[in-house]
């Protein structure tokens, strides 16, 4: 079975190098075929592996190292990316996805155009593809079989991160198409409106499940890991979070690119980053270069040959930009106050914290060579990326209501003392009445700031209350992409300015109070899962007349020889009381566990705030009638 | 100061042998522990700040921040006690001497000022006849 699987995977290594050639050349059709045969018998190959997995068929080394008998069916198949070899086919599959799909929905009217996209992406598939065949393969069989697989990581066995793999890849991988679009529009020498019509809507592709793949990798860590935290600017982090400023650099500045035909240099140039940043993350989190709390599947060797082709891919795409870049069309006049220039502002502030966060990651590396252990972490973002955001999005209300070319600053004044207003409000209120740090009052301040300002705009373009919901989606898209930003700024200047965290060691039978809430320890029992025994505490605890049952488990996984904490969380309905259960240890000869108790306020805004950003990507890349009907 | 930051240490560590991971009573004083104990790294972990990690070490680190502060110190003295006992690795804030310091904490402001520079410059230079256009959807 797995033999096929290997078989469909070369043959959709010819396929994709037969969709590079003819798309290349100029033959739209043929590289279409191309591009759905290679889809469709990696699909193949893919499954083969999947079904080795789900009936853990130990004859292959991959399922071996990787599964395991009693696991549930889920981890069964999310084993089968749950690790690099796999990970690596789940990414040609998206790769070749993307081309498929661009093959079938592209609609610029420029065949050879759209011949050398599809050519290009199928050169980008080919090379994954023959990482993933001579440098990784997942199709090797052992001999002879054992018994027993060694089973996955246990941390990674949640159904939060069976499917943040999956969603984080057509993120990364859907900026490969991206950067097919540019690379292609930058041969013809035609990056113009009609491209960017059609690079908006691919970029947009890949922003949405890259905003929903982070999102699910970091509500995992916060209830699986155990730290009461959400993000820690650790590296692996830190490189999905590039690609995304990248991305949403690009969103904006594809628009520009598309309604006014201006920034098309630039707009190329995001494109091509946006997915050179995708790689690099795959590159840092692959080669095992950083020390990580994420980091699986960690090798050197592979690490190398993914550098190269970050390299190959970049001299190509840089080469390429510096070639035809001077030569393209500079679009319609604009000054510095108008639409242009807030965008542009709003390009430079994004790249700028994404070459922080990458500075950042990759300083403690640079500073090794020269003899110095050093380490960067959440302060040094906190004094650097947060404010440069803070400024940006600060402006962000007043700014939305320019007009392209040239904006009526009569109003201004208005929106100046306004925001001046508000500020003043809350640093009065935060560092008087509420004692809360001047930062974070003026976080409250600037999330407040953005909610309001993404209903005025609202307000304005509806101009009355009923029409609200004739405006165009994008606008609406737009909107609540902001808004969304406000409601995850307060989120998360409540729960990380407010979070309350402490350490209890009870007996069983004891009792303890933590910001008001008194936790009582019931009992502590052992219980077993299919692949799994654990610890369980029985907690009852109390506040006022609200009463919550909670039972943080301690697991142990023996296959693995690896215990995990999975976290009880209480939703008070204002924020999380979230305990992890710790050791037992023996306190004046009397038996105590300990418990770590976290109050984290507001924590599900932060959550709601992305979704909501997710939500606003979607509605504005939703096809509207006029497109459809265009299309057809 | 170095003689300084060793007594306080010895003091710290004396405190810690004494008493357990308790909570400091003065809540000002508690917060700026919390937040110490956010920015320096647990020694034994791959890479967490001794607030989140549950190992021995992080515990015996959390309890000398407390019994520092509680002290007296302030807040660069811990940071001065934790560098000279376990090196710069320690301090998840790095610090912003020398030109690699200069380079991590002036380099984002820096690319900020460049940046900015450049599209001043640019929106200069063909600023004469811009029209005003309403956008129409975003």
């Amino acid at each position: 079975m797995i033999e096929l699987g290997h078989l469909a995977a070369f043959l959709a290594l010819a396929a994709s190098l037969a969709q590079g050639a003819f798309g290349l050349t100029g033959a739209r059709a043929l590289a279409g075929r191309s591009a759905h045969v290679a889809f469709g018998v990696m699909l193949l190959s893919f499954i083969t592996l999947i079904v080795a997995f789900a009936e853990s068929d130990f004859s292959l080394a991959l399922a071996a190292n990787n599964s395991h008998t009693l696991k549930p069916m889920l981890y069964k198949i999310a084993g089968a990316w749950g690790n690099h070899e796999g990970s690596m086919a789940l990414w040609c599959l998206v790769t070749l996805g993307f081309g498929a799909a661009g093959a079938m929905w592209m609609r610029t009217g420029r065949d050879q155009f759209e011949a050398r996209t599809l050519g290009v992406q199928g050169l980008l598939a080919s090379g994954a593809l023959a990482y993933l065949l001579f440098a990784s393969s997942p199709f090797l069989r052992l001999g002879p079989a054992p018994l027993q697989g060694a089973g996955l990581n246990p941390i990674l066995q949640d159904p939060a991160l069976a499917f943040h793999p999956p969603m984080l890849y057509l993120g990364y991988v859907g900026y490969s198409f991206v950067f097919a679009l540019a690379a292609a529009g930058l041969i013809d020498g035609r990056i113009d409106r009609i491209w960017a019509k059609e690079a908006r809507r691919w970029a947009l592709a890949a922003f949405i499940p890259l905003t929903l793949g982070i999102a699910l990798g970091s509500y995992w860590a916060y209830y699986e890991l155990g730290w009461g935290g959400w993000w820690f600017w650790d590296p692996v982090e830190n490189a999905s979070l590039m690609p995304w400023l990248i991305g949403a650099a690009l969103m904006h500045s594809v628009v520009v690119t598309e309604k006014r035909g201006s920034f098309a240099a630039w707009t190329a140039l995001l494109a091509v980053l946006a997915f050179l940043f995708s790689v690099m993350g795959a590159f840092l989190v692959r080669s095992g270069i950083l020390t990580s709390v994420h980091a699986f599947a960690v090798d050197p060797k592979r690490g190398m040959l993914l550098l190269a082709g970050l390299l190959v891919y970049g001299g190509f795409a840089l080469g390429l930009f510096a070639l035809r870049a001077p030569k393209l069309d500079g679009g319609k006049p604009w000054q510095m106050f108008s639409r242009e220039g807030a965008l542009v502002t709003n390009n430079v502030v994004l790249v700028v914290a994404a070459l922080t966060v990458l500075l950042g990651t990759l300083f403690p590396l640079i500073a090794e060579a020269t003899g110095r252990t050093i380490s960067v972490g959440e302060p040094y973002f906190r004094l650097t990326f947060v404010p440069m955001l803070a400024a940006l999005l600060a402006i962000l209300p007043v700014v939305q209501v320019w007009s392209w070319g040239k904006a009526d600053l009569t109003g201004l004044w208005k929106w100046a003392a306004g925001g001046v207003g508000l500020v003043v409000i809350f640093l009065l209120l935060g560092v008087g009445l509420w004692e809360i740090p001047l930062g974070a009052a003026f976080g409250l301040a600037l999330g407040l700031w953005l909610i309001f300002g993404a209903l005025w705009e609202l307000k304005r373009r509806a101009i009355v209350l009923v029409r609200v919901f004739k405006l165009p989606l994008r606008v609406w898209g737009m909107t609540l992409a902001h808004m969304g930003l406000g409601v995850f700024i307060l989120g998360a200047v409540v729960e990380t300015t407010q979070r309350y965290e402490a350490t209890l060691a009870l007996p069983v039978g004891g009792s303890g109070t933590v910001a008001g809430w008194n936790i009582t320890l019931n009992d502590v029992y052992a219980i077993e899962g299919p692949n799994w025994y654990a610890d369980r505490a029985d907690l009852t605890a109390r506040k006022g007349s609200a009463k919550a049952e909670l039972a943080p488990t301690k697991r142990y996984y023996p296959a693995a020889r690896m215990p995990t904490t999975e976290t009880a969380i209480h939703k008070t309905g204002t924020g999380d009381l979230y305990i992890a259960l710790g050791d037992r240890r023996d306190v004046d000869g009397e038996a105590r566990w300990v418990l770590r108790v976290y109050l984290n306020p507001l924590i599900d805004m932060v959550y709601l705030g992305v979704l909501l950003m997710g939500l606003g990507a979607l509605f504005s890349l939703w096809p509207t009638r006029r497109r459809a009907a265009d299309g057809a | 100061m170095v003689l300084r930051s060793i007594l306080l240490g010895v003091m710290a560590l004396m405190l810690a042998m004494t008493c357990s991971a308790q909570v400091l009573d003065d809540p000002a004083e508690e917060a700026r522990a919390q937040s110490l104990m956010r920015e320096l790294r647990c020694v034994a972990c791959e890479n967490e700040p001794i607030s989140q990690s549950s190992a021995a070490i992080a515990e015996d680190m959390r309890a000398r921040v407390r019994a520092m502060i509680s002290e007296g110190a302030s807040d660069d003295d811990v940071r001065d006690w934790f560098e000279s006992r376990y090196g710069e690795f320690v301090l998840f804030r790095p610090r912003s001497k020398g030109v690699d310091g200069l380079i991590l904490w002036g380099g984002p402001f820096g690319l900020l000022l460049i940046g900015g520079v450049i599209v001043f410059v640019l929106a200069r230079r063909r600023k004469s006849d811009a029209e005003p256009v309403m956008p129409e959807d975003v």
